[in-house]
This record gives C-alpha cells, sequence and structure tokens, in this order.
C-alpha cells in the first residue's frame, strides 16, 4: 500500500508536470515579440530587388496565417495544440521549413544529439566521479591535490575558448581532427561509421573536457566527507584494503546525488549543444531551436521544449522511482 | 544493498549502449523523390538521382595526386564558397515555389534559369532565357511580347520552351493559396492574363502600366519572383505543394550531385551539355564541381580559410580578413586600399524614424539626429573606418553615382536648412582619411587624390555638429537639463527607443552602439534595445513598436528606384498607435510632392531622364524632410583565397560585383581561372 501510495503521487506529480509545462510552452513564445510572418515579410522586403508590393505583402500574410494555422483565437490555438500533442505528439509543420513536420525534424537532429550528449554526459561522468573520488580520498596526497587543481582550473575555463582552443592544438596546429564537420550521406557501414566518430570526435572530446571538471570537485568533497563516515573506519579497523575502503565504502555512499546529477543531466540533453553544434558546424537539437526562436517558428519550439520538458520530467520520475532501490533510507521511510 | 549497487552498473552499461547505438545511427539520406521518369533522350539523366545515397560516397577518381575535398572531389576542379547561411534548414526542399526551399545552397545561380539576368556590373537588364528584352505591344504598356531562346534544354534532356512558361504561371495562379514562396503573390498581383504564341513565344498582360517587367519576371539584383519549373516534372505531381523536388531537374548549367541532410553544405557538379543549359551560352563555367559549405563560425573559418579549405568567404569581419591576410599571401580583401571591401551591395544602413511619433514628426528632430551623430567616430569605432558613407537615401555605387550623387552634388553643397544653416560636409572623406592616418593606418594602404578619396569613402556626409542640433532642437522646445541631458517640452527627459540586431549581424550591431553611444555623448538619453531577427522584422513593420531602428531596407541597385519608394503613399500610412503590421511606406513619410512624384514615375521608363529626375527630385525631398537618416554602403566583406583559383572579382578589376549569392556568381565562375594547384 505504501509503494502504491508512493508511486501514484509520484505519478499524479509527472502528469501534472508536464500539463502545466506544455501548456506554459504554449503560451510562452505568443508573448514573444515577434511574429514569423512578419518576421518573413521583412526579410523580403529587405532583399536587394524584390517588389514586393503592398498588395502582394497583405496576400502572402493571409495566405501563411492559414497555412501556419495561426487563425482563430489563442483558446482555440491551444484547444488544438493540446488535443494534437497529447494524442498524436503532433506538433504541425515548422515555419522556417513548412510544409516539413516538426517531428521529422526533430527525428533527423535527434540521434546526432543523443549520440553526442549522452556519449560525453556519460564519459564526463565517469571520468570526472573517477577522478574526484581519487582526489578526495588520497586528500592528503600530492597526486591528489593535483588532480583536484586540474578540475579547479578546467571547470571555470568559459566551453567556447575551451573548444577553440582545443581546435587551435588539434585541428589546425596538429591536423589530427577537422576543422568542421562533414559527414556525407551514405548507408551505414564500418567506413560510414569510422568517418562519423572521426568528425564527432574533437567535439565530443570539448564536451568531456569541459563536463568532468564539475564531477571531480563534487566527488572529491562528497569522498573527502564519506571518508571521516564511522563505517569507513570500522571498515579499517577491520582490515579492509584501500581500495575496498574507497570503492565499497566511500563511493557507493558518496555516489548517490552524483546519480541525481547524471539523471538530470540526461534529461536534459534533449537541449541539445548549441556552442558545440555553432561551432563544429555539427549538427543537432541545439541548433534547430535557435533557428526556430530566430525565426518565431513556434511549432519548433513547442516541439523542442515539450521534449525536453517530458525527458526531464522523465528522468526526475525515473530517479523518484528509483532511489529506493538505491538508498534504502528511503524504502524505510 | 549489493543488488541495489548493481543498478547504477546496469545504468551505466545501458546508457553507454544506446549512446554507441544513436551514434551509429547513419545521417538520414535525401528523402526520396516521387518517382519521375526522365526521357530516355536524356543527356544528362544522372542528375536527376545524382543525391541518392547510394552513390554518395563514390568520389571522382582524382588525377594524379590531386588533393580531395571533404565530399570527394578534387580540389582543382572545386570551386568553394563558404555558405552564406551558414545552414539551411530545408536542404532536401527543392521546390522554388515553396518558401524556406534551400534557396541560398546555389539554386538561383547554377540550377535555375532566368527570362532576363542583370549584370551586376552596370545594373542593366539583360535576356538569358528569353531571346530579347520584352517587346511593348500596347502604348498603355501593359501588353508585351516575349519571344524565348531556342535551344535551351532542361538537365533531363527535354527542351524548355513557352510550355514551361505558361505552365508555371498557371501553377502560379491556380495554387496561389497553398504555394509559399513569396513571387506566387509578387507575380499573381502583377500579371493579368498570358497566352502562348508558340514553342518560343509568349504574349502577357500587365494589370498595370508596367516598366519593369524584365526585373518582375526576370532578375533584379540576385533572384527572381518568377522561378521557372519543368512542366513534365511538376505535372505529374497532384499536389506541387507537397512536392519536395529533392533531385531536382536544372536548367543552370550545373546540377545537385550531393548535400547533407543536416544542411551544412551542398555539392553541384557541371551538367556535361552545360552549352545547352540557362546560361551555358555566355560561356564556359570553368569549375567542374561547386561547393557551398559551412566552415562554422568565424573563428574556424579562419582557420579553415588559411588552410585553403575554400575560395571565398562571406561576410568575413575585417579584423579576420587582416589576421588571413597577414599569415597566407593567396588570402586577399576586394580592394588592396581603403576601405579595402566592396561598397556595391543594393541596400545601405540607415535609420528608420517613426515620423508620427512625437517628437520624430518634426523635421527639426530629425536633422538633429543626424547631425548630432559622428558619422566618422562611428565608422572608426565599428569598422576600423572601412565604410563608405552616403548622404542620399540609397548606396553610394558605381551605377547610382553618375546618375543620382554626382547630379546632387552642387545641389548638396548649396543645401540649407530653414535658418540658413549648411549641414553639408563635402570634406567628410578628406577629413576621414587624415583620421585614419593620425591612427596609423599606412599611407600606401590610403586613397590618393580627392576623387579617390570621394570613390573610396563618398561623396561627403553631414556635419557633425551637436551644437546646431541643440539649436534645432531647442527650435522645438526641447533642451537640456543640468545634467546636460535633452528634455521635452513638458520637462521629462527624452528617452530615445533605438532598435539595433543582436548578434545575428554582429556588424549592425557594433554600428548601432556606436550610434547610440554617439547620440549619448550629444546628451540624447537614448535606449540601444538589441532584438532577433524575427522582432527586427516585427518592429520595422508596426507602428506601435517603432521608434527608431538601424536597417538596410532601402535597397536600390539600378537607377529603378521604385522597387524601395514605390509604396511612399498616403494609403499605406497608419496611427501612430497602431498594431497592425504596415504594408508599404515603411518611413511613415507624409508628403504630397512626393507621393505626385512616386505616382509620376511609375509611368516611366527606369532609363528615361524624367524617371530620374523623379528620383533627384524626391532624394531632395528626403533630405530635406530628412526622412531617412542615411548612413553607409554595406562594406561587403568578402575575402577570396588564390591557391586553386584566380580572376575573382576585384576593385581592379570589377567586372561583377563579387558575390557568391547573387546572379553575379554566374560570372564568378565564368571568369575565374584554375592556377594549377593540386
Amino acid at each position: 500500500m505504501g509503494l502504491l501510495h508512493y508511486v501514484g503521487q509520484r505519478l499524479i506529480t509527472y502528469v501534472l508536470v508536464l500539463f502545466i509545462g506544455i501548456s506554459i510552452t504554449f503560451f510562452l513564445p505568443r508573448l514573444m515579440p515577434n511574429d514569423p510572418i512578419d518576421g518573413y515579410i521583412a526579410q523580403i522586403q529587405s532583399r536587394a530587388g524584390q517588389t514586393l508590393s503592398p498588395e502582394a505583402a497583405a496576400e502572402i500574410r493571409a495566405t501563411l496565417s492559414e497555412l501556419y494555422g495561426l487563425e482563430g483565437s489563442l483558446f482555440t490555438q491551444y484547444l488544438n495544440y493540446m488535443r494534437r500533442v497529447v494524442f498524436g505528439f503532433d506538433f504541425g509543420p515548422s515555419f522556417s521549413a513548412f510544409p516539413r513536420p516538426v517531428s521529422e525534424l526533430i527525428a533527423l537532429a535527434l540521434p546526432w544529439t543523443l549520440g553526442l550528449l549522452t556519449t560525453t554526459t556519460v564519459i564526463s561522468w565517469l571520468l570526472g566521479n573517477l577522478i574526484g573520488l581519487l582526489a578526495g580520498y588520497y586528500h592528503n596526497r600530492r597526486l591528489a591535490t593535483g588532480l583536484e587543481v586540474l578540475g579547479v582550473l578546467i571547470y571555470p575555463i568559459p566551453y567556447y575558448i575551451l573548444a577553440l582552443t582545443l581546435i587551435l592544438l588539434l585541428a589546425y596546429t596538429w591536423k589530427i581532427f577537422p576543422i568542421s564537420t562533414t559527414i556525407r550521406p551514405a548507408p551505414l557501414s564500418l567506413a560510414q561509421l569510422g568517418s562519423i566518430l572521426y568528425n564527432s570526435a574533437l567535439p565530443a572530446l570539448t564536451l568531456v573536457i569541459a563536463g568532468f571538471g564539475w564531477n571531480i570537485l563534487s566527488m572529491k568533497a562528497l569522498a573527502v566527507s564519506t571518508k571521516e563516515e564511522p563505517y569507513v573506519s570500522f571498515a579499517r579497523l577491520k582490515g579492509t584494503s584501500d581500495g575496498t575502503r574507497m570503492f565499497r565504502y566511500v563511493f557507493r555512499n558518496a555516489l548517490l546525488p552524483q546519480v541525481t546529477a547524471l539523471a538530470l543531466s540526461l534529461g536534459t540533453i534533449f537541449n541539445g549543444a548549441l556552442l558545440t553544434e555553432m561551432l563544429f558546424s555539427y549538427p543537432g537539437l541545439g541548433l534547430l531551436m535557435r533557428t526556430a526562436v530566430g525565426n518565431g517558428d513556434y511549432n519548433m519550439l513547442y516541439g523542442t521544449i515539450t521534449m525536453t520538458i517530458v525527458a526531464v520530467a522523465t528522468a526526475a520520475l525515473v530517479i523518484d522511482l528509483i532511489y529506493p532501490l538505491f538508498d534504502p533510507r528511503i524504502r524505510y521511510r | 544493498m549489493t543488488k541495489a549497487f548493481r543498478f547504477p552498473r546496469v545504468l551505466f552499461l545501458l546508457l553507454t549502449v544506446l549512446s554507441m547505438v544513436a551514434c551509429s545511427v547513419p545521417p538520414t539520406t535525401p528523402q526520396s523523390q516521387t518517382p519521375t521518369e526522365p526521357p530516355a533522350q536524356s543527356g544528362a539523366a544522372e542528375a536527376t538521382t545524382a543525391p541518392a545515397a547510394a552513390e554518395a560516397t563514390a568520389a571522382p577518381a582524382p588525377s594524379g595526386d590531386d588533393t580531395l575535398t571533404d565530399v570527394g572531389t578534387p580540389r582543382s576542379e572545386t570551386l568553394i564558397f563558404q555558405t552564406f547561411d551558414r545552414q539551411t534548414a530545408n536542404p532536401d526542399l527543392h521546390n522554388p515555389l515553396m518558401n524556406g526551399y534551400a534557396l541560398w545552397r546555389g539554386f538561383r545561380e547554377l540550377g535555375w534559369g532566368y527570362l532576363w539576368e542583370m549584370d551586376t556590373g552596370t545594373g542593366q537588364s539583360y535576356p538569358e532565357l528569353a531571346a530579347e528584352l520584352p517587346e511593348v505591344l500596347n502604348d498603355e504598356h501593359t501588353r508585351f511580347r516575349v519571344k524565348l531562346r531556342e535551344g535551351i534544354y532542361w538537365s533531363d534532356g527535354v527542351e524548355f520552351t513557352a510550355d514551361d512558361v505558361i505552365y508555371t504561371l498557371d501553377t502560379y495562379f491556380e495554387n496561389r493559396d497553398k504555394l509559399t514562396y513569396f513571387g506566387i503573390s509578387v507575380i499573381t498581383n502583377y500579371v493579368k492574363s498570358y497566352e502562348k504564341i508558340d514553342d518560343y513565344t509568349f504574349e502577357i498582360e500587365t494589370i498595370n502600366p508596367a516598366y519593369d517587367l524584365s526585373t518582375v519576371l526576370g532578375v533584379y539584383t540576385w533572384g527572381s519572383a518568377f522561378n521557372i519549373v519543368p512542366k513534365h516534372i511538376f505535372e505529374k505531381e497532384a499536389d506541387v505543394a507537397a512536392f519536395r523536388n529533392t533531385n531536382p531537374v536544372t536548367l543552370g548549367p550545373y546540377v545537385v550531385k550531393e548535400f547533407d541532410p543536416n544542411g551544412f553544405w551542398q555539392l553541384w557538379e557541371r551538367r556535361e551539355d552545360w552549352e545547352r543549359s540557362a546560361w551555358g551560352w555566355q560561356g564556359e563555367p570553368k569549375a567542374k564541381y561547386v561547393l557551398y559549405k559551412d566552415f562554422g563560425p568565424e573563428e574556424t573559418r579562419v582557420l579553415a580559410f588559411l588552410e585553403n579549405q575554400y575560395d571565398v568567404d562571406t561576410f568575413m569581419s575585417p579584423e579576420s580578413i587582416k589576421a588571413a591576410v597577414a599569415q597566407n599571401a593567396a588570402i586577399s580583401p576586394y580592394s588592396p586600399t581603403m576601405p579595402y571591401h566592396d561598397m556595391n551591395d543594393a541596400c545601405s544602413y540607415g535609420i528608420l524614424m517613426n515620423q508620427h511619433k512625437a517628437p520624430l514628426d518634426q523635421a527639426e528632430v530629425r536633422w538633429a539626429l543626424a547631425l548630432a551623430l559622428d558619422l566618422q567616430d562611428v565608422g572608426i569605432n565599428a569598422l576600423s573606418g572601412e565604410f563608405k558613407a552616403s548622404p542620399l537615401p540609397m548606396a553610394d555605387t558605381q551605377i547610382l553615382n553618375p546618375i543620382y550623387f554626382a547630379p546632387l552634388q552642387g545641389w548638396l553643397n548649396d543645401f540649407a536648412l530653414s535658418d540658413g544653416y549648411k549641414p553639408f560636409n563635402p570634406n567628410f572623406g578628406a577629413d576621414l582619411v587624415g583620421r585614419l592616418s593620425e591612427m596609423g593606418l599606412p599611407a600606401e594602404d590610403m586613397p590618393q587624390g580627392d576623387e579617390a578619396i570621394r570613390s573610396a569613402f563618398g561623396v561627403g556626409w553631414w556635419k557633425y555638429d551637436p551644437a546646431q542640433a541643440e539649436k534645432l532642437l531647442g527650435s522645438v522646445g526641447i533642451t537640456k537639463n543640468a545634467d546636460g541631458i535633452y528634455t521635452l517640452p513638458d520637462g521629462s527627459v527624452w528617452e530615445l527607443e533605438f532598435v539595433i540586431p543582436d548578434d545575428w549581424n554582429k556588424v549592425m550591431q557594433r554600428v548601432g552602439f556606436s550610434i547610440a553611444d554617439s547620440w549619448r555623448k550629444a546628451g540624447i538619453q537614448v535606449n540601444a534595445r538589441q532584438v532577433d531577427n524575427a522582432e527586427f522584422g516585427t518592429v520595422q513593420n508596426t507602428n506601435s513598436q517603432l521608434t527608431t531602428l538601424l536597417n538596410w531596407t532601402n535597397c536600390i541597385f539600378s537607377p529603378n528606384y521604385l522597387n524601395a519608394w514605390r509604396s511612399i503613399q498616403p494609403e499605406y500610412l497608419l496611427p501612430a498607435d497602431s498594431p497592425d503590421t504596415i504594408t508599404g511606406n515603411m518611413y511613415r513619410w507624409s508628403n504630397p510632392q512626393v507621393f505626385d512624384l512616386v505616382k509620376a514615375s511609375y509611368s516611366q521608363e527606369p532609363t528615361s531622364p524624367e524617371f530620374q529626375e523623379y528620383g533627384r527630385e524626391i532624394i531632395k525631398a528626403f533630405i530635406t524632410d530628412m526622412a531617412y537618416i542615411n548612413l553607409m554602403n554595406i562594406p561587403t566583406t568578402i575575402p577570396t583565397n588564390n591557391t586553386y583559383w584566380t580572376n575573382f572579382p576585384k576593385a581592379d578589376n570589377p567586372y561583377a560585383v563579387p558575390y557568391s549569392w547573387w546572379s553575379s556568381a554566374k560570372m564568378i565562375l565564368q571568369n575565374i581561372e584554375p592556377t594549377g594547384a593540386k
């Protein structure tokens, strides 16, 4: 009964979060002081030599309003939107890539974002936590101090600067990786996979290096405090080895907040990595969102933001549901 | 505990596997086209299947030790342009009747053909698909006969005829409610009727007297409202609006060979039968392949440019160009002397003011804003002095200067405000040279002599005279308070909103902040508000949102100024606080004399002395009312790299404007020469 209550409560919260989030997602872009149709007309007017007569401008406005589904009251549009999203996860056509459906564009960008960010998030999490653990467990040793300094030094470097430095070193000075991404369309093969990995390696490396600094610092702090816990002292008195105490006693117990952070990081993967995508001309959701904001592409914004909301809310739900398995104290409560 | 601890391990394993799987998802291959069956006689049938994924990886065989491009073509045979828009949102949409098709990927220059083209060196129209300029059939200038050039073929081997033109017009009219390309509305509001006379002749009637048929149904500078589509392909489609035309049959001398489904690059290959393409009759396009590719933001583009990875950049900043030129002798700007860059873009930077809103409804205030603006400072701070000033409401280009600038030079010198003050500074360029020299710019980089200085930095601009600005503002009750800030007649501080682009246009952003700084120094409380692309358009077109805005909408390339000024008419004016968008007269300018002049221009040939005289009178009215503060030509920063190709248009060889996204690309392709570098 307690378990059912626990799960039910969280599921209700989950649904409420989704409903409120998706509703806000609908209204928020409408508060932006721009209009996709006016933006388009202004673009044409500002292009050299295009004779856009006032009559033609008025006709374009009427045609696009109808095709984009921007006619009718805001409430009517909201109801249509909720019906489409809830029952079909359909966000309609993208305005900036009309008439292509938003879902198609997202499906095209999503594998790149997932591939790059899932890999780099997990690697930087693993690497950062392992280094942080070593730095925290052996915090009185010189090597540990060095590892901590590494984290302290890397963490505050703005991503853009860090990535540019790596490009300069690894793509321009030593021509190990390409400066910009070029992946040719081809059926999946070993060669194609190699091309994807080759082109993705440098963007991934920048993300890993930029990401693991925080993990080092946070795990180091957790490890230092956990190491002082009585059960670790008891284990030492029992004669357990250093490695056993570090991994089985300190790491396990220090891991809990880090797992939460990882889950939430994985949820936010759906935001894409805008700077990486811009810097490396790498496809992904970040650029989709940026284009959508710049062009007032409501439908694209709805699609990408809703996906992020669902992902983060789901990640939080999953963490809530599996946390008792990690932490017996919650089970007992 | 042990069981619980298995979860993180399982989780890690799962995530790692998932990520590897996701990473190995292949890029989406081009969406397959609705099947079309090119006729058997096709001489270039491979064009229709070129982007198919199966052959995408089949790189052309390199000759000898040729360097290969990223897409597998021999570098020595490939001309590479940095893309104009970085990434296209719709890379597989090649239907030119739809808004948002991948138009910045070379379709206008390499893929389509137009009835009439424009010589960007002279501003003259010339026939491309048409055999000659349109023949006028009546005195009202509403009926025209057009003869087509014979012997032009689509890339699949079908001959281009009047049937294609008529079919395209039919399609425009029959689908005007669902085709989204802006040209649909332009043409359907311009053309009244049309009929085929024979395979190479058609007649057309316009709704109103038309003196610009060759630029409305043809090209004005970079594109056309009238994109002719192949009848034999499009007529098979039940819904032309849903047709993506991913593997397009082209009329130009190139066909799409391959493109990035994510929109960062597109590769074109020259047709075997390029001579019988839309503009192949003009001469051979020298590059066998043309690649449009994004090399990233400016920081990485410079690195790729230094590595000779591409040939022509687009809008690189002056600082980056300097850095690149210093490190690679093959890289050069448009001109070896100041202001280094091409200044022939049709548009110019200027300040749009809402003349409906007090106090901007008074000419004295608008003039005060012009005189409180230190344009030399702005140009030096924002553009390192690399700009060309223009006091007239148009760009001071090699085409427009002799028609509008030179004849008005005397008038500008003598022009006086109502209090007798003469605001024009004809020595603007010489003064600027003096300031730049003091800053340490090398003498050999400076234009020498009055004529060269005027050609480089413009005929002059308005004096920087804050004292006169204060006098003008004082005459309408706007005075400075004890803090030196201007206050309105009611005593409140005059807060001026000035909208500028945010970092989607970095040059304008810098110019905008510099202008705001100049006005602030003069005592005007300016709020420079940066906005994104879409909001910029909304502000520009909505009275309730516009106060002042830095923009570039005043675009005039040929003597025909009506493209920019046609709608300066009273019917397009809306109340000052109207939230409705305006559809014309974006200057919000009410001047009956100008309304008449614009109307009178409608019925004149743009090349006629009368038309051009009307234009000069409109310009005088613009200046007298200071209806628009024109600032400068747009510095079009296009450096080139001569490692693999040479003879790009330059200041000393201006056979065309140097833009890769205009019709000029056609001329560039015919005139460049391979260097032989492999």
